[in-house]
């Protein structure tokens, strides 16, 4: 009830917005300090939305902030346009995506524009994420996350940027984009390894550049194996190495049976996530044609 | 829970191998299914490697003459067995839940270092804009009054911020607590060492039963069991080995985790007292400039 109230508000101010703008373009209201007649109708509109979004009516409301942002640019306020769309994109996100995406990346022009790249490549990441999830679209996400990475090693943020990096690395190898998969994994990970902190993630990483070494070629596996345990000592005690061994062994022999014992083994005491099923399914196919079911 | 089925399906697997070594020296069944509290599930496993086995079910009216002693001797081994095998299980949830313990704490770790990351950022934000500050005071000193622009002038031009020495890593400290730790763990490491004999020496026992019973081709159920008592202390052992050093593992990020958090502590305080700072700043300009 009181929802449906507000909604009516908030068209009514809409309206009276929308009038404000237009009679502050006549000359008579440019002459009476049109732009503060401007600067009202924006903040009406910012009232509007928040009504909107109480409603919930998320297109409605993305809707009255894109307005807002467009009179605050008129404004020259780069600032507060760009807080506007973000407002629009983040509205939009419930209701569709792609004017979500949209008024995001205006918001991205935008803080790009004045050198804000920090906060410029956490909204890229906001956009991968929708392409993520709603729209599915993963060679977007990918260039997305890659640009926030970017944007992140110019602001020194480093742990932020691998961790845009490692989504690309991951959706590139689902993708079977192994060298650029390959790359990614190892770089992140001689970078961690000296890292007291992080240096316990960086065999998963080796762990996984190796893998996508494997579906390539399986020569080239065992080099990198090498080079890894060369670099980092530690790969060699964990279990993920040993895993990799016993499906090079496996592979060698052609035997399927050793290497489904040996991934049911590995899984036995730490689960298999849904990336690295793919995986090994996919070397597992390379083995012999059949199509065995890893489970 | 999957991974109990996946356990149970490693043991009766277990099982079968024993079962087929049994066979190969031409024993009777050791396990009669109906001890097998375990069997059940797992029906196609055992009687496939039974197949493979090639179990001889002449022997069985052999059993029947069996003395009760022996009867009472093949059940308490049989218990004995069956504890050896649950504690195997046991170990390798334990090695499982360890895992996952580290990977929690290594995603934990990567969100602290982000953290890390914003909290330095924010600072050098907050400091800049002191400096603005700083320079917009004098701007509103200049244009109150002619007065106020005079000592402007004579007034020391406010000084750059010093960069914060905030560049020493706080990795370095981490680090040498984790030598510490490291060394500490390792001395651990040598008293978990010391209390294995106990098990050493039931596998040696095993390994000489074994050694004796590949030459004899007539053999008690007493050696079959030996074997896979052997297989499932090393199973045992093994487990325990990587339980330690998972622990130790385990040990040496926690404490790492416990600095970082310090070192972000202190920042956060130091933030809190800057942003207190530039709060009151930001109002004390706002009333000047509306009284302008």
């Amino acid at each position: 009830m009181d929802n449906t109230g507000k909604e009516k508000e908030a068209m009514q101010l809409m309206a009276d917005a929308d009038k404000k703008v237009k009679s502050s373009g006549s000359f008579l209201g440019g002459m009476f300090g049109g732009n503060h007649k401007v600067e009202d109708a924006c903040e009406m509109y910012a009232r509007a939305a928040n009504m909107f979004k109480m409603a919930k009516n998320w297109t409605a409301a993305g809707n009255a902030f894109c307005q807002a942002a467009r009179l605050h640019m008129q404004m020259q306020n780069k600032l507060d346009s760009a807080t506007s769309f973000v407002d629009a994109g983040n509205a939009y996100k419930k209701a569709d995506p792609q004017e979500a995406i949209n008024c995001l990346n205006q918001a991205i022009d935008i803080y790009t524009d004045m050198g804000r790249f920090t906060i410029a490549a956490k909204h890229h990441m906001t956009i991968a994420e929708i392409y993520e999830a709603e729209l599915v679209d993963i060679e977007k996400a990918i260039a997305h996350y890659e640009q926030a990475a970017d944007y992140y090693k110019g602001e020194e943020s480093n742990s932020s940027a691998n961790k845009c990096l490692l989504k690309v690395g991951l959706y590139s190898a689902q993708l079977e984009q192994y060298p650029k998969a390959i790359e990614i994994y190892e770089q992140v990970a001689t970078n961690t390894m000296d890292n007291p902190l992080l240096k316990y993630n960086a065999k998963e990483y080796f762990f996984k550049a190796a893998l996508c070494h494997f579906i390539v070629d399986e020569l080239n596996a065992k080099l990198a194996i090498e080079k890894y345990e060369g670099m980092f000592p530690a790969f060699s005690d964990s279990r993920e190495c040993k895993l990799v061994k016993k499906l090079l062994d496996a592979h060698e022999e052609q035997n399927s049976e050793a290497f489904t014992e040996a991934v049911k083994e590995y899984d036995s005491i730490s689960r298999i996530d849904q990336w690295l099923t793919t995986m090994l399914l996919r070397i597992k196919k390379t083995i012999q044609g059949d199509a065995g079911d890893l489970k | 829970m999957r991974s109990d089925r996946k356990l149970i399906q490693k043991r009766s697997q277990l099982t079968a191998q024993a079962k087929t070594a049994a066979s190969v020296l031409g024993k009777r069944m050791a396990y009669p299914k109906s001890h097998n509290p375990f069997a059940d599930d797992d029906e196609e496993e055992t009687t496939a490697s039974r197949s493979r086995g090639g179990f001889n079910f002449d022997d069985d009216p052999a059993e029947s003459r069996m003395t009760e002693a022996e009867r009472r001797q093949r059940h308490l081994q049989q218990e004995v067995m069956r504890t050896a095998q649950s504690a195997v299980d046991s170990s390798n949830r334990s090695l499982g839940l360890i895992y996952e313990s580290e990977k929690v704490g290594t995603e934990t770790a990567e969100e602290l270092m982000r953290q890390g990351e914003a909290l330095k950022r924010t600072e050098r934000m907050v400091d800049n804009m002191e400096q603005d500050m700083r320079t917009s005071q004098r701007h509103i000193n200049s244009i109150k009054s002619v007065w106020g622009g005079l000592v402007n002038y004579f007034k020391a031009k406010p000084e750059p911020a010093k960069p914060p020495q905030r560049d020493q890593p706080t990795g370095y400290q981490a680090n040498s607590k984790l030598q510490d730790a490291l060394s500490e763990s390792k001395q651990q490491e040598d008293r978990y060492e010391a209390s294995h004999p106990n098990l050493r020496k039931l596998d040696t026992s095993g390994f000489g039963a074994s050694a004796a019973s590949n030459d004899t081709p007539s053999n008690q159920n007493g050696y079959s069991k030996n074997r896979h008592l052997q297989a499932a202390h090393e199973k045992l052992d093994d487990n325990l080995d990587e339980m330690c050093s998972g622990l130790s593992r385990l040990k040496n990020l926690g404490l790492g985790l416990q600095s970082e958090i310090d070192d972000q502590d202190v920042s956060l305080d130091s933030l809190l007292n800057k942003v207190d700072n530039m709060d009151g700043r930001i109002s004390s300009t706002n009333r000047q400039l509306k009284k302008l």
